[in-house]
């Protein structure tokens, strides 16, 4: 999973954007997909948002991120179709369940939601360095460093912990420990003696780099120290404007 | 310039000193390198120049360390940081950022570098660390001796008089060992920054410093040009570090009267105590 969050390097139009813009414009899109009720809204956005990843050179991430929500979007559909139970009844089932319009519209509109909102800020991810998001909301929102600089040292970690983690697995396999068992249970109960050698090697890694850090001047660090300039741009201005408008328009319709 | 005198520090929860009674002088411009055993103190030693002992590392501390003029105990690691810069063993530990341009940058943008000289800076360190083709890459992507280049780029940036490494060629291949130690002695000689380095692998540090200390119980028990203390085999059996072949090699050609010249440090210097000895044989 961490292969469908990180930075993919480019030099399309989104990539150039202000890391603000991209910030707010998927927030936008992800917003109106929670206002409208509408399905071929949500559809249209869905396709901008795929067209948006296919001009950043990430289509096929996008789409790699969409098949396995939709894995998961199938599970929801049929747990959500059979609570409901007002409209029309198209269908009945045994154990008293039915399926009604009004029931097959509301999941569809379910699923459709849970797909559409995550792709904007996959996306987003996809086309902006998390140092440059870290940047400038330091810069721009005034957001103290320290805590932009955890969050990028957090995003950091994740693959070095998804790697670590592989290879503690890969000799307790070879001890003979059955990771690969079905029994959920089972499974939480042979990873969380894990979890502590684990933890204790991160903790070392993220000493060493506090260390680190802090001979390199980190508690001298002032909100303008930041190197690299994030300018807004026409492109900006009308990225913000089109999330704007695509606001208003889900709010009218 | 840096000043120790009597330097003992026990960790808090260390149950014996790691330093006891260390006494060093080390002037601008020079090259040393340091050898001991695993637990001789010779991480605790980098700290104590760093002042990442005792401000983060606490204990109990006797004894004084000046760099540049400032007491390590009353300077805080950032005053003491732009004079000294550090690069550590663990390489993954160490790194701040997820790609290579940033990792340099850090420490410029946070000691306030002027904007108009950043990318100069930035440009030459990574020349100088001989990675200038990485500057794009992500940190998570580089081989160990990449990595390793790129916390001494970092440091090279923010261009302090004096660099301390504890064992930047851990986990290098010889080669990358190798062009670690080239960049260090062309900062060293074209640059006068004094460099002061751990390494276990004795022949390679030996080629290329022009001092050598010996650590042994939280001592410094040799100290001199290298082929000087390359002679004293015996400390060195004491001290649990393996000498050279080639040193031993030498002494015992002495002690049979083959041979009277200086310890060889290299390769060719060993050539030539070999011809000389061949020679007269
Ligand atoms: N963080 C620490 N806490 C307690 N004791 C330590 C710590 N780091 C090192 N020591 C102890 O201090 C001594 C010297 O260690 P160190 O300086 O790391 O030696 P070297 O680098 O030569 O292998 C060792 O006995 C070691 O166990
Ligand atoms: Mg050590």
């Amino acid at each position: 999973m961490t292969g469908l969050l990180d930075y993919v390097q480019g030099e399309s139009f989104l990539h150039r954007l202000n890391p603000l813009t991209k910030l707010v414009l998927s927030f936008a899109l992800c917003a109106a997909v929670f206002i409208t009720d509408s399905h071929l809204i949500i559809i249209g956005i869905l396709a901008a948002v795929l067209a948006f990843s296919a001009a950043a050179g990430t289509v096929s991430r996008s789409l790699r991120i969409l098949s396995s929500l939709g894995k998961l979007s199938i599970l929801l559909f049929i747990v959500q179709i059979l609570f409901v139970r007002d409209g029309k009844v198209l269908l009945h089932l045994p154990f008293g369940l039915v399926i009604t319009d009004s029931g097959v519209l509301f999941s569809l509109l379910f699923v459709l939601r849970f797909m559409t909102a995550t792709l904007p800020l996959a996306l987003m991810l996809a086309v902006t360095r998390i140092s440059d998001l870290a940047n400038v909301l330091v810069k721009s929102l005034h957001m103290p460093y320290s805590y932009a600089f955890a969050l990028t040292t957090a995003i950091r970690f994740i693959p070095l912990f998804a790697e670590e983690m592989s290879g503690i697995m890969e000799t307790q396999t070879a001890r003979g420990v059955e990771f690969d068992t079905k029994n959920f249970f089972k499974k939480v109960r042979l990873l969380l003696p894990l979890c502590v050698p684990l933890l204790i090697s991160s903790v070392r890694k993220t000493e060493g780099g506090a260390i680190s850090a802090e001979l390199r001047g980190f508690n001298l660090r002032k909100r303008n120290c930041g190197f690299r300039e994030y300018p807004l741009r026409v492109a900006d201005v009308l990225a913000v404007l089109f999330g704007v408008a695509v606001i208003l328009t889900v709010s009218v319709f | 310039m840096i000043k120790i005198q009597g330097l003992t520090f026990t960790y808090k929860d260390g149950a014996r000193p790691a330093l006891a009674g260390l006494e060093l002088d080390i002037r601008d411009g020079e090259f040393v390198g340091i050898i001991g055993s695993c637990g001789a103190g010779k991480s605790t030693l980098t700290y104590a120049l760093n002042g990442v002992v005792p401000h983060h590392y606490t204990g109990d501390m006797y004894g004084s360390v000046t760099v540049e003029g400032l007491d390590t105990v009353e300077s805080s690691p950032e005053e003491i940081s732009r004079y000294v810069g550090s690069v550590f063993q663990d390489v993954d530990g160490q790194m701040v950022s997820a790609v290579v341009e940033d990792e340099v940058l850090f420490g410029m943008e946070n000691f306030g570098v002027p904007r108009s000289e950043i990318e100069s800076r930035l440009e030459q360190a990574l020349a100088e660390a001989g990675i200038s083709e990485l500057r794009h890459r992500a940190t998570s992507t580089l081989s160990g001796g990449q990595k390793q280049k790129v916390a001494i780029a970092a440091i090279i940036a923010l261009r302090p008089k004096i660099i301390v490494l504890d064992e930047p060629t851990g986990e290098l291949d010889p080669r990358s060992s190798r062009r670690v130690f080239d960049t260090l002695r062309e900062l060293n000689e074209n640059h006068g920054i004094t460099i002061v380095v751990v390494e276990q692998k004795i022949m390679l540090l030996c080629e290329y410093v022009k001092r050598l200390l010996l650590m042994d119980g939280g001592r410094v028990v040799l100290d001199g040009a290298v082929g000087d203390v390359l002679r004293q085999t015996e400390v060195f059996e004491t001290a649990g570090v393996n000498i050279p072949r080639v040193a031993t090699l030498a002494r015992e050609l002495t002690k049979l009267g083959y041979y009277s010249g200086a310890t060889p440090t290299g390769l060719a210097q060993a050539e030539t105590m070999m011809r000389e000895v061949l020679g007269n044989g």
